[in-house]
Parts: structure tokens; C-alpha cells; sequence
């Protein structure tokens, strides 16, 4: 029996959220089929043979790497089954926190076709095309955004509009580098190639100018479904761009990019940080906090000669588990309180000690605190930015501590023990899930800090599908 | 110029300007389906006839399913417009016309020389428009049918630059995409609806 890739973690997928779609009022169907097509296909992902063959007693399962669509091809590469199995696991595990009330219900079927469709992103080719895929994955991430009887889609509109106005541009420059591969590195058009392109990029992963739309939506959105969506999309397009850096030698020798992309990282990490630290509101924080790692994501680009890309990479399951972990506490927490402003969470660790403390080490873990799991990443990231550019080193680590004050302010306010002069007394009032989940994440987030090494070294297999780049 | 894509050109100019300048969705439907017969004309004269009228039908359908979408909820303009506005971003639209057909000659020079000066004035006005009417409306729909437009202007250069079936589909699916959140978006906001709820209950 001959079976391709793509079928199974593009087509099955979209066919499940199909599925699940259908009885999207389902919740505990829903949340099962999803949580068994994601997990499944991110061990599947793990455990896959290099030799494309499965055997099965005598029964042989032969896979193929592409298959044709409309003329071209889509190959989903074994070489880039540890970034796809990284995927698919965070769309399980956000699948999970989907049982959490107010989620909406087209979350699990949209999230699962939206991680298909960026797995297909992966392995379009021409490559190029890939960017109609990631704007049907915007599109599709229009309805759990901003769900039936919520008001305010200004911000899904302007993240609609700008998501939208990438997609010109990044088809404009792939037909630009056709004609620009053979130039010399002086012609007018290489520059403009790369400003086309970079504006593409810019306009996707929300760098600054483009940024505002990010804390309008976390703001307006559930944090459970707007943590998922600036996990996986900013996640896949950073990756995507690799495509670029690994076709184009004029791109990697181009010699004011590693300057251009350290300028913007610091700029995104120092943006992000300073507006994080004086945030009231807890999700308008975490969409600064957003900022910032869109940030430390360029600044490993920037360092791609001096291994960023394996920093990056090593990041990504790291800030799955923290953007995960921050997305299921604020969510609990709101649904217990019906607010996630700061003053109205005082003293709120006294009741939810829990989710408070899932809070708290999740926002520390995304600021590089030490024993924490982005400690060992950001620390050399740190380093190799200080080394290139001193004052861009000392200005992304100014940035970043505002990471660290709003959690101390968060903490001081989480912790007040006595409110209108009465004293607060502890208890615990979360379900046994909540806790169980929240403590397994923050033994994760231990872990990873702990065995860098060890827990996230396999997910830089990724880089041996970019052949120049490794 | 031919006088196929020069009156394909002015039909541009004109029903882009009708979007920017008023905001009843009739007038504004009437305008966009309009552009995309413009649109397919400059397309065609790029690809065979069988792939650019693809695009026409593609534009049409998003454009019905949100006109249709307007007359099932009864959208009504609620904005009292005063004159002033409408003179503002007409005169905007003018400024931006000028300035497209200032830019459009170099830009066709130096970067797009393979395609006739018609094709980089009506993309790049379709483009710069949908921009202006962005920028001065915060309606869904209006912003939806911005985009459309927007999306119209790129097929129209982009077709001159490469032909692909598979492109083809895709930028399809992109369209209808974005008219089905205009739809979403429109449905949505009727408080004269009822929805079953899409959320999950507390528990």
C-alpha cells in the first residue's frame, strides 16, 4: 500500500476538522477527535522512519514525500517532521484548555485545519505560494477570534488588513528573486528585492510599525485561543522564511541584513517590554509579551551564521509551553473573576494560588528567568547580541526586565493580603484539573530550564531540511 | 493604448473612486462587480480567456454573497454623512489618482517593463484606492470590499508576471475567504438577528 505525507498531516487533518466542525456543539467529542488527530500526529511525527516504510506484521505501508496538486507539489519532508510534530502537539494541548468555558466552539476544528494548512506551508512548491495558504489560515482564524456575541472586531479587522497585505508583497518579491539571483550584490533591484520582501515579513509577524493589531486582538479575544494563533502563525512564518535565507545566497550575503534584523529584534523586544511593564490589563500584557518574542525570534535570525537558527528553533516548544501555560491560567482566572485587570485581581493568590502561580512562572519563564525553560536560550542570545552591537545588547536587556517589572508588579497586587482592611485568608478554590495541568506545565517549564540540552535538542533536526543553513 | 483596456482602466478609476467616496453597500456592490469585469478585461490581457474569467466569476460570487448578505439582513446605513465628509475623501481619491498617475510610468520602468503602462495604472489604482478606502472607513464590509479590491489590483500586475493553475485556485479561495468573513462579519453584527450561542457555557 503507497501512501504520501502530505495525506496524512495535511489532508487527514483538514478532514478531521471537517469532521469535528460538523459537531462543533459537541465539546467532549470534539475535544477527544481533536486531541487524538493532533497528539497522534505529532508522535507519529516523532516516531516516523526515515525510509518512509511502516511494516505491520506483513502488512507494508510504502510513503512518499509529495504529492501533486493542481500541477505542483506538496511535500511534507521527513526532515521537517520534528518542527510538524511540534505543531501538531501544541494544537493538542490547546485542544485540552478548549474545555474551558466561554471557548468558542469553532476553536478545535479551526485550530486543527489551521495547523494542517501550516504544515502544507512547509511543503508547497514553489514555495512562494505558501503565503495564500498562511493568509487562509488568517482567514480561518477569523471566526474563533471574534465569535458570535462579542462586540469590537476593530483590532481582528486591522489584523485581518495587514496579515492581508503581506500576501502581495511576499508573491511581488518571489517574482523579483527569479530575476535577481544572477545580479551583482550592487544592482538597484537586490536592495529592492529585499526591502519587498522584508516589508512581506514585517507585515505577517507584526514587527514594528505593523504591531498595533496584537494587543487590540488580545485584548478582545479569549487568551486560551489568542495565546494558540501567536504561537503557531508567527511560529510557521519564521520557519517559512528560512526557505528564503536557504534559496537565495544574495540574501544570506546580503551585507547590511544581520544588521537590519538586530535593529528590528531590539526594537520589538525594547517596544514590547516598556509597554508590557506598565500594562493594568493582564491580556494586553501578554500581547506585549508577544512583542518581545517576535523580537528574540529576529535577533537568532539576525545571528543565523552564528547558530541563531538552532537558538530559534530550540525556542519554539519552550514558548509553546509558556504561551500555552499563560493562555490556560488567564482564561481559568477570568472565567473565576470575570476581570483580568490587575486592581481588580488583588489578593487573588489567596484564592487561586494555583493559577496565580501559573501566571506568574509562565511571564517568568517568558522573560528568561533562571532554572526557567527560556533562560539558557535567551542568555546566549543576550550574549551573541552584546557581542555584535554592545548597545543593542545592553538596550534588548533593558527591554526585556519589563518583563520582570510587570511580574513583580503582578505579583505584589496577586499577593496583597489585605484588601478594604480585610484580611485575606488562603484557600484553594481550583478544580483538580486546573491544578494538575498548571503543576505538569511548571515541572515542564523546570525541566526545559534545567536539560536544554537533553528535552529540546531533537526540534533542531528541522535545520538539516535547509541545507544552508545548518 | 487600446480602447478595450483604456475604458477598462477609466471603469477602474471611476468605481473605485464610488467606493471611496460613498458607503451605501448597493451603490458600493454595483461599483465592485463592475471592477472585476474591468479587472478581467486586464487580466485576459495577459491569460487565455479561460483562466482570467476566473477571476470574474470569483469577484462576482464574493461580491453577491455579500450583496445578498446585506439584503437578508436588511443593512441599513445608519451614518449620517454630511457633505463635508464625502468632499474630503473625494478630494483624497483625487490626490491619490494624481499621485498613481505620477508614480505609474517610473514604476513601470524600472521594475515592471514587460507589461503595458495600462496594466501597472489600473493595479497600482486599485492598489493606492483600496488603500485611501481603508484608511477612511472602519465598517467590515467596506473593509472587506477594500481588500477585495486591493487583492484585484496585485492579480491584475501579478497576472503579466506569471500564470498558474495552482495560483489561480488558491487566490480564488482567498477572495471567496475574505467575502465569507465580510459575510460572517456583517451576519454578526445584526442585532436584529438571534444566534445560537457560539460559546460554551460557563459551567
Amino acid at each position: 500500500m503507497t501512501l504520501s505525507t502530505p495525506v496524512l498531516w495535511v489532508l487527514f487533518p483538514l478532514t478531521m476538522a471537517a469532521l469535528i466542525g460538523v459537531f462543533y456543539q459537541r465539546q467532549v467529542l470534539g475535544i477527544i477527535l481533536t486531541c487524538l488527530t493532533a497528539f497522534g500526529l505529532s508522535i507519529l511525527a516523532i516516531f516516523f522512519p526515515e525510509d518512509l516504510l511502516i511494516t505491520i506484521g506483513s502488512f507494508e505501508i510504502v510513503f512518499t514525500e509529495s504529492i501533486g496538486f493542481f500541477g505542483r507539489q506538496i511535500t511534507v519532508a521527513v526532515s521537517m517532521l520534528p518542527f510538524i510534530s511540534l505543531i501538531y502537539a501544541a494544537a493538542g494541548l490547546w485542544a485540552i484548555i478548549s474545555s474551558l468555558p466561554n471557548t468558542p466552539a469553532s476553536f478545535r476544528p479551526l485550530s486543527l485545519a489551521i495547523t494542517a494548512l501550516l504544515t502544507a506551508v512547509m511543503g508547497v512548491e514553489p514555495f512562494l505560494y505558501a503565503a495564500l495558504l498562511i493568509q487562509t489560515a488568517v482567514l480561518a482564524s477569523i471566526p474563533m477570534l471574534s465569535p458570535f456575541s462579542t462586540v469590537g472586531e476593530k483590532g481582528i479587522l486591522r489584523y485581518l488588513t495587514l496579515e492581508t497585505f503581506a500576501l502581495p508583497l511576499i508573491l511581488l518579491a518571489g517574482w523579483m528573486l527569479s530575476g535577481v539571483e544572477t545580479l551583482p550584490q550592487d544592482s538597484a533591484l537586490v536592495g529592492q528585492t529585499a526591502v519587498v520582501l522584508g516589508l512581506g515579513f514585517a507585515l505577517w509577524l507584526g514587527v514594528f510599525p505593523f504591531h498595533s493589531w496584537i494587543p487590540m486582538v488580545g485584548q478582545s479575544t479569549r487568551p486560551n485561543v489568542f495565546t494558540f494563533l501567536m504561537f503557531i502563525i508567527p511560529t510557521t512564518i519564521l520557519v517559512f522564511s528560512l526557505n528564503f535565507l536557504n534559496r537565495y545566497t544574495f540574501l544570506r550575503t546580503l551585507p547590511d541584513l544581520d544588521d537590519a534584523l538586530r535593529l528590528f529584534g531590539t526594537l520589538m523586544i525594547v517596544i514590547g517590554g516598556f509597554w508590557t511593564a506598565f500594562q493594568e490589563d493582564l491580556r494586553r500584557a501578554f500581547s506585549f509579551s508577544v512583542l518581545t518574542e517576535i523580537g528574540f525570534s529576529l535577533l537568532a535570525v539576525s545571528q543565523f551564521e552564528q547558530g541563531g537558527l538552532t537558538w530559534m528553533l530550540m525556542h519554539f516548544p519552550v514558548r509553546a509551553l509558556g504561551f500555552w501555560l499563560w493562555g490556560f491560567t488567564l482564561t481559568a482566572l477570568d472565567n473565576y473573576t470575570g476581570s483580568l485587570d490587575r486592581h481588580s485581581l488583588q489578593g487573588i493568590a489567596h484564592q487561586y494560588p494555583i493559577l496565580s502561580a501559573g501566571i506568574l512562572l509562565s511571564q517568568l519563564s517568558i522573560a528568561g528567568l533562571p532554572l526557567l525553560a527560556s533562560f539558557p536560550i535567551k542568555s546566549v542570545l543576550f550574549n551573541t547580541t552584546f557581542i555584535a552591537s554592545p548597545s543593542q545588547g545592553v538596550w534588548s536587556f533593558v527591554g526585556n526586565l519589563g518583563l520582570f517589572l510587570f511580574t513583580l508588579r503582578l505579583l505584589a497586587s496577586f499577593v496583597r493580603s489585605e484588601i478594604d482592611s480585610q484580611p485575606q485568608n488562603w484557600s484553594l478554590h481550583e478544580k483538580r484539573y486546573e491544578i494538575l495541568l498548571v503543576g505538569a506545565a511548571i515541572l515542564l517549564l523546570i525541566a526545559f530550564g534545567l536539560f536544554p540540552n537533553t528535552i529540546l535538542a531533537p526540534i533542531t533536526e528541522t535545520l538539516t531540511a535547509f541545507a544552508q543553513l545548518q | 493604448m487600446d480602447a478595450l483596456p483604456t475604458l477598462a482602466f477609466i471603469v477602474i478609476v471611476i468605481t473605485s473612486m464610488v467606493i471611496l467616496v460613498f458607503r451605501d453597500w448597493r451603490i458600493n456592490a454595483a461599483a465592485l462587480a463592475l471592477q472585476y469585469i474591468a479587472s478581467f478585461l486586464l487580466v485576459n490581457l495577459s491569460w487565455p480567456i479561460g483562466m482570467a474569467v476566473v477571476k470574474l466569476i470569483v469577484g462576482w460570487m464574493a461580491t453577491a454573497a455579500i450583496a445578498l448578505t446585506c439584503i437578508r439582513q436588511n443593512k441599513v446605513e445608519t451614518s449620517d454623512e454630511s457633505s463635508a465628509s464625502l468632499f474630503f475623501r473625494g478630494v483624497a481619491g483625487l490626490v491619490a489618482i494624481l499621485v498613481i498617475f505620477v508614480l505609474s510610468p517610473t514604476l513601470q520602468e524600472q521594475i515592471f517593463p514587460e507589461l503595458d503602462l495600462v496594466i501597472v495604472q489600473s493595479g497600482l489604482m486599485l492598489l493606492g484606492m483600496a488603500l485611501m478606502q481603508l484608511g477612511t472607513n472602519t465598517d467590515p464590509y467596506l473593509t472587506i470590499f477594500s481588500l477585495l479590491s486591493f487583492l484585484s489590483g496585485f492579480e491584475i500586475i501579478h497576472a503579466g508576471l506569471e500564470r498558474s493553475t495552482l495560483l489561480t485556485g488558491l487566490l480564488a479561495i482567498v477572495n471567496l475567504g475574505l467575502a465569507l468573513v465580510g459575510v460572517y462579519f456583517i451576519v454578526k453584527n445584526n442585532p436584529k438577528e438571534a444566534f445560537p450561542a457560539q460559546e460554551e457555557p460557563g459551567k
